[in-house]
């Protein structure tokens, strides 16, 4: 375990902070700004020149090289992004982004006129479709959008009951790892959003969907430790080590792998025994709006996969690669699942009390199960067959005698 | 007047209750799957029947009766015997249109017991999941339903 940890603390040193460093960055600033200030003056003056003429341009009102006449029509829910995506001039996408797209310019415009004054934005990484789509991303935008809920109006606070110490203190603890969970599922796909080029629209909107999704996660299960009279309890550690290491995967793919389909997943499936855990009928609404959420996002994960593994100019290469990825990534999960702040309170949850803990780890080992066949599941529905080779082993748990 | 359950008119029924009920669901948020809700034994002497429900936006466009080969082609299957059924439909009755914690779809069918939640595709069968507040409004309605049995 030292030699994995020490492994995962390597792969991605920290940035240094910038505290005390605002003088030395801000000057560093300036002298990038003058460094391209010819580029500056070179678009700044001709534009100031006219104005100053009292002339216009109206350059822009030239249509060559646009899709001008398109008219796209809105389907019985309004209009999607499946409904823009049906003109050939908006809706095809590159299957490689050249560099003088790596930027902001939106598909569909006029933009290669611009080539060559155009910058390229060095963090805009993931240029290659095989590398980040998934068919059903536009259709899973939109159910996003329409299935956003409010975690302040629509729990039930006011309703939510008064529970025994052992069981609230369960109720929070869980609670506050889900809380930890919910930073790293909204910290991952703010990374990488950064580095998508603008060619592929719907796959930034998606993740702007999923970090607001994780974002009201995170805020309904503080607010639940909070709203029962208990409070936040213990961090996991071992969690915060998973989430180092996810946030450090080298490539999109095998980051959106390690979060959609083993983390995301595993939140769904704990979601879904929510109702097994709930003690009350608002801790009830609250695992079931979250689930619909994370399946959105398990989806998402499981197609981007597959895309990946059939689209990757060098397949066996890919599938290999994701096997190596997924070696690592199934210890991580299952071991940070492991952790008593995680499982305890769990199995306090569905014994329905301290006294019936041990009956409740019998729950827990039905999920812990559940979890696995179902992470299967959607590995092979992408095409990465892990049943032989998966990491996470039977649940090391037996009852007291 | 009472209406059998199962049958296409108890469907259809729900579905009615769910236009009435729009407002909920628009702000649970759109549905779009096709489910089938299958009954063993809908009439205590051996019958299984299979009833195919489609929703769009935020409505049911179309409930058929279907063949047991004919399920597949719904996103996902929810089976179980009459009897669970009615233990679901009569608990969302006697809460007023909320089942209790014990009588929820997804509390029900989580173990695989006494509803089997399955389908050919995995991501099929997490529609089930994606739309599950929808679907459990969709059910919570059948208590403004007079509903009878074929089973005592």
């Amino acid at each position: 375990m030292a030699d994995l940890t020490d492994a995962i603390a390597r792969l991605d040193p920290p940035p240094l902070a910038t505290h005390d460093r605002e003088d030395e960055l801000c000057a560093a600033y300036e002298a990038a700004f003058a460094a391209d200030r010819e580029t500056w003056i070179n678009y700044a003056a001709p534009a100031v020149e006219r104005l100053e003429r009292g002339s216009f341009s109206l350059e822009w009102m030239n249509t060559d090289g646009s899709a001008w006449g398109t008219q796209v029509k809105p389907s019985s829910r309004g209009l999607t992004f499946m409904d823009c995506n049906r003109s050939k001039a908006y809706g095809t996408v590159a299957d490689s982004v050249p560099d003088h797209h790596r930027n902001l310019t939106p598909r569909g415009s006029i933009r290669d006129p611009y080539k060559d004054q155009l910058p390229v934005y060095d963090d805009f990484v993931v240029t290659e479709k095989w590398d980040l789509w998934a068919d059903n991303v536009s259709t899973l935008y939109e159910e996003a959008k329409a299935r956003q809920w409010n975690a302040t109006k629509d729990i039930a606070w006011d309703e939510l009951e008064e529970l025994p110490e052992d069981l609230e203190k369960a109720a929070c603890q869980l609670a506050t790892f889900l809380t930890e969970i919910e930073f790293l599922a909204g910290d991952f796909p703010a990374k990488w959003m950064y580095r998508i080029p603008a060619e592929f629209l719907e796959i930034k909107a998606f993740l702007a969907t999923q970090i607001m999704d994780e974002a009201r996660h995170l805020e309904v299960f503080r607010k639940r430790a909070l709203a029962g009279g208990g409070g936040l309890l213990h961090v996991n550690p071992m969690f915060e080590w998973a989430s180092k290491a996810l946030m450090a995967s080298p490539t999109h793919t095998s980051g959106a792998y390690f979060l959609n389909l083993i983390g995301e997943g595993f939140i769904l499936s704990v979601f879904r025994g929510g109702e097994f855990l709930a003690r009350t009928h608002v801790d009830r609404e609250i695992f079931r709006r979250c689930l619909q959420d994370e399946a959105r996002h398990v989806a998402f994960g499981t197609i981007e996969l597959k895309n990946y593994l059939e689209h990757h100019p060098k397949p066996d290469e890919a599938m290999a690669l994701m096997h190596r990825y997924a070696d690592i990534a199934e210890v991580l999960v299952s071991t940070s699942i492991l952790q008593p702040v995680v499982l305890e309170p769990l199995a306090v949850l569905m014994g329905g009390g301290l006294d019936e803990i041990d009956s409740g780890m019998d729950g827990v080992a039905f999920l812990w199960d559940v979890v696995k066949e179902e992470y299967l599941q959607r590995c092979d529905r992408a095409g990465l067959f892990r049943r032989d080779v998966c990491q996470f082993g039977e649940l090391p748990w037996k009852a007291a005698c | 007047m009472l209406t059998t359950f199962p049958s296409v008119e108890w469907f259809a029924r729900l579905g009615e209750l769910m236009e009435e009920n729009r407002v909920v669901h628009e702000h649970v948020g759109e549905i779009d799957c096709t489910c089938v809700w299958t009954v063993f034994d809908a009439d205590g002497e051996g019958t299984d029947r299979h009833f195919r429900t489609t929703f769009e936006l935020y409505s049911l466009t179309d409930v058929q009766e279907v063949s047991e080969d004919d399920r597949v082609k719904a996103n996902f299957i929810l089976e179980t015997d009459v009897w669970v059924w009615k233990e679901m439909l009569e608990n969302i009755a006697e809460n007023g249109g909320k089942p209790d914690l014990e009588h929820s779809l997804n509390r029900m069918s989580l173990p695989g017991v006494p509803i089997r939640l399955w389908a050919e595709d995995p991501l099929d069968r997490d529609m089930f999941f994606r739309f599950n507040g929808s679907l459990q409004e969709f059910v919570n309605e059948s208590y403004k339903i007079p509903t009878q049995y074929l089973v005592e």
